[in-house]
């Protein structure tokens, strides 16, 4: 994409998560071929479709669909994935002898597909199956976020299935460009929560002042922005870098990053901030979901300390 | 500063060159003391390799050709710094210095002036300093009052500096002085280059916390400085000051990463089984990456020609967080060592935790910093 149809994709991008969340979006993006222009554009597709969504707390399937782009090419079209259910990364789907067991987590629209693909750990290691949706329990999950509407999918002993090859390393990709969206999405949500709160302290008056004109109202919505800013640089360089430890890092960042936004932006907006009047609790509840799919910062960070000490060595440095 | 980004494959080979040099070359580069050393002798560490990369090519690469340098993108600068950094060959704070000063001579000092100092600084023939804080001028740097008087033969200056890093080794200082009313704020500054050694002035270090005698107190007795000497319009020192600031939260920034690094690195190597936490290395390790990743976009920003500005305050805030989460693990893991060791590794570990603690403080405080990002990045108005 030149420069003037990227600004084309984000404008068109921009008009659909504006008007549309859900199954809606679902199908604007797929008028729109955004699918279709993440095969060619993975970086622009993802930055900018996750971007919106977060800004504007929107939902969509499209986080399933980038993790099918990440498992690699396929000839079926496209359909539905279980994602990992919340806090893990690894597969959704076991298998032994018995059959396929299932415990994920799903966008609602899910139920309205004919089959879905299970990337399942095996003995074999890891590997892609198709099953059929019927064979699918769906429990619709409210929680902190009912605005996301995503399902709990889950199954004991299926026996039916498709298997379709090995695809390993390939989960490990796919959970990389997962994180990386989701890291743009955090930041997104970052962006509103800032905006709602600046446009808050400009416009309130106390002490016949603006509340903006106070430093400690200034330096939250200051250190809100080094917050955002840190995040967004660290997904930048995981773009370039490229490796799955790297995203890994950008959504452990984008994650904390977005707990500390919340935090400032909260405080700045207090006793309106805090009422379902004012819609800044809409961005902080997704915060909060976002930083749990596929590992939230706390786990995250962990893994790389303690990954950091067993091979006494700092990750890869991403050049000048 | 004239510099366009050169293709990749153009900095791919200065790297592979720079690299393949300090290899040939580490006997002769390498530092003859254990530790950090003295200062007296970190300074002449860097004299030493300066002089030699400057000799080599390396050091002017990255400059513009009028002031002696050999042209090419400022990412050059960059990567020669973290590579002599990455390799304990320089300290990069003293390091820095050039980083800083090189760039302000040669936006505004006149052609001849640049091209007559400027070499002398790249090549470590010479230290510059850099006055610009004074007792009653900290934060609020446009109040500040060391005089400059305007006389037949030139300006007579008057007042004295603070904060004034290696003021006992320069040979000049960049100079921000007051030339109009006491009154007239940041509109009444104008910038100098003045010589160290011209009758009047008298250097007084100070000794810091971390022992080491970093930063001096500067007094001007009535000491001339000629016309000639001035950088930028006269009433214009405000601009000087302005268009150095991000030049410290740029390319100095970018070592500094490389140094932090490198001493994180040493960290795990000296840290015993079972010492580290890791959930904190793993976060303090994310501030790092994630504040060098800001930084090297800001040098692929500048090398591109983009004028620097006050997004750099954020580079600053990382800076100072990434560098004392650093030194807070090294000291709540090599507690031993930090307060009570006497070998040369210990009291390296205790200098540099206690050098971090001034990160939120030297070059705009972070609270100074919060305050550029208030009014200039998020458009907050004025704070009264």
């Amino acid at each position: 994409m030149d420069s003037e149809a990227h600004a084309l994709f984000e404008r068109s991008l921009r008009n659909a998560v504006k008007d549309h969340s859900g199954q809606a979006l679902d199908a604007a993006l797929e008028e729109l071929g955004w699918s279709g222009a993440m095969a060619i554009e993975p970086r622009a597709a993802i930055s900018i479709l996750f971007r919106l969504q977060g800004e504007n707390n929107v939902s969509s399937s499209a986080l399933g669909q980038v993790v099918l782009f990440g498992l690699g090419p396929s000839d079926k079209p496209v359909m539905g994935v279980v994602l990992p259910a919340m806090g893990e990364w690894d597969p959704p789907g076991t298998m032994d002898g018995h059959g396929l067991a299932v415990n994920g987590l799903a966008p609602a629209a899910l139920r309205a597909q004919e089959s879905a693909i299970v990337v399942a750990s095996t003995e074999r290691g890891t590997r892609a199956v198709e099953v059929p949706t019927t064979s699918l329990t769906f429990e619709r999950v409210r929680g902190i976020d009912p605005n996301i509407d995503f399902v709990r999918v889950s199954a004991a002993d299926i026996g039916t299935f498709t298997d379709l090859g090995p695809t390993a390393p390939d989960w490990s990709s796919a959970v990389a460009l997962a994180r990386l969206a989701l890291a743009h999405e955090l930041v997104g949500s970052c962006r509103t929560m800032l905006e709602l709160a600046r446009e808050h302290a400009l416009g309130r008056v106390q002490f016949d002042r603006p509340i903006s004109s106070f430093q400690a109202i200034r330096h939250r919505l200051a250190d809100t922005l080094v917050a955002i800013e840190m995040a967004d640089a660290m997904i930048d360089a995981a773009w370039l870098d490229g490796t799955p430890d790297s995203a890994a890092m950008a959504k452990a960042v984008a994650g904390r990053q977005a707990r500390t936004a919340a935090r400032h932006c909260q405080q700045v907006l207090a006793g309106i901030g805090f009422t379902t009047e004012h819609p800044l609790h809409l961005s902080v509840k997704r915060t909060l979901v976002l930083d749990g799919l596929f590992g939230s910062a706390v786990p995250l960070t962990r893994a790389l300390g303690e990954e950091m000490v067993r091979a006494a060595q700092l990750p890869p440095l991403l050049p000048l | 500063m004239n510099s366009t980004a050169p293709p990749q494959g153009d900095i791919d080979d200065f790297r592979l060159s720079v690299e393949s040099w300090l290899d040939e070359n580490q006997p002769v580069l390498a530092p003859g003391y254990q530790g950090t050393g003295t200062l007296d002798e970190q300074m002449a560490q860097l004299a030493k390799v300066k002089r030699l990369a400057y000799g080599a090519g390396f050091m002017r690469m990255g400059w513009p050709e009028r002031v002696g340098g050999l042209g090419g993108s400022s990412l050059m600068r960059a990567y020669l710094g973290e590579a002599l950094t990455t390799r304990g060959l320089v300290e990069p704070g003293l390091y820095s210095m050039t980083e800083v000063l090189a760039p302000t001579m040669i936006d505004y000092a006149s052609p001849e002036l640049a091209a007559a100092m400027v070499p002398a600084l790249l090549r470590g023939d010479e230290t510059w300093c850099q006055g610009f804080s004074e007792p009653g001028s900290g934060s609020n740097l446009g109040s500040l009052s060391c005089r400059a008087v305007r006389t037949e033969e030139g300006w007579r200056v008057t007042g004295q500096k603070v904060w004034t890093s290696l003021a006992q080794y320069a040979q000049r200082c960049v100079l921000l002085t007051r030339t109009g009313t006491p009154e007239s704020a940041h509109r009444g500054i104008t910038a100098l280059f003045a010589d160290m050694d011209t009758p009047g002035i008298t250097v007084r270090p100070i000794r810091t916390m971390h022992g080491v005698e970093e930063f001096c107190e500067v007094f001007f007795d009535d000491v001339a400085v000629p016309f000639a000497r001035t950088l930028g319009e006269v009433g214009g020192g405000w601009s000087v000051a302005m268009d150095l600031l991000p030049y410290e939260r740029s390319t100095s920034l970018w070592h500094r990463a490389a140094y932090l690094q490198r001493r994180l690195q040493g960290l795990l190597d000296a840290a015993p089984a079972g010492a580290i936490d890791p959930a904190r290395l793993g976060e303090v390790t994310q501030l790092l990456y994630s504040f060098r990743a800001r930084s090297r976009a800001t040098q692929h920003r500048m090398a591109n020609g983009e004028h620097l500005g006050p997004e750099t305050s954020i580079d600053k805030v990382l800076l100072a967080t990434a560098e004392q989460a650093v030194f807070d693990l090294v000291a709540d893991t090599l507690t031993a060592e930090v307060t009570l060791g006497d070998d040369p590794d210990s009291e390296r570990w205790r200098t540099e935790f206690l050098y971090s603690r001034a990160a939120s403080i030297y070059g705009g405080s972070i609270e100074i910093q919060r305050n550029i990002i208030a009014r200039r990045l998020l458009d907050l108005g004025n704070d009264r």
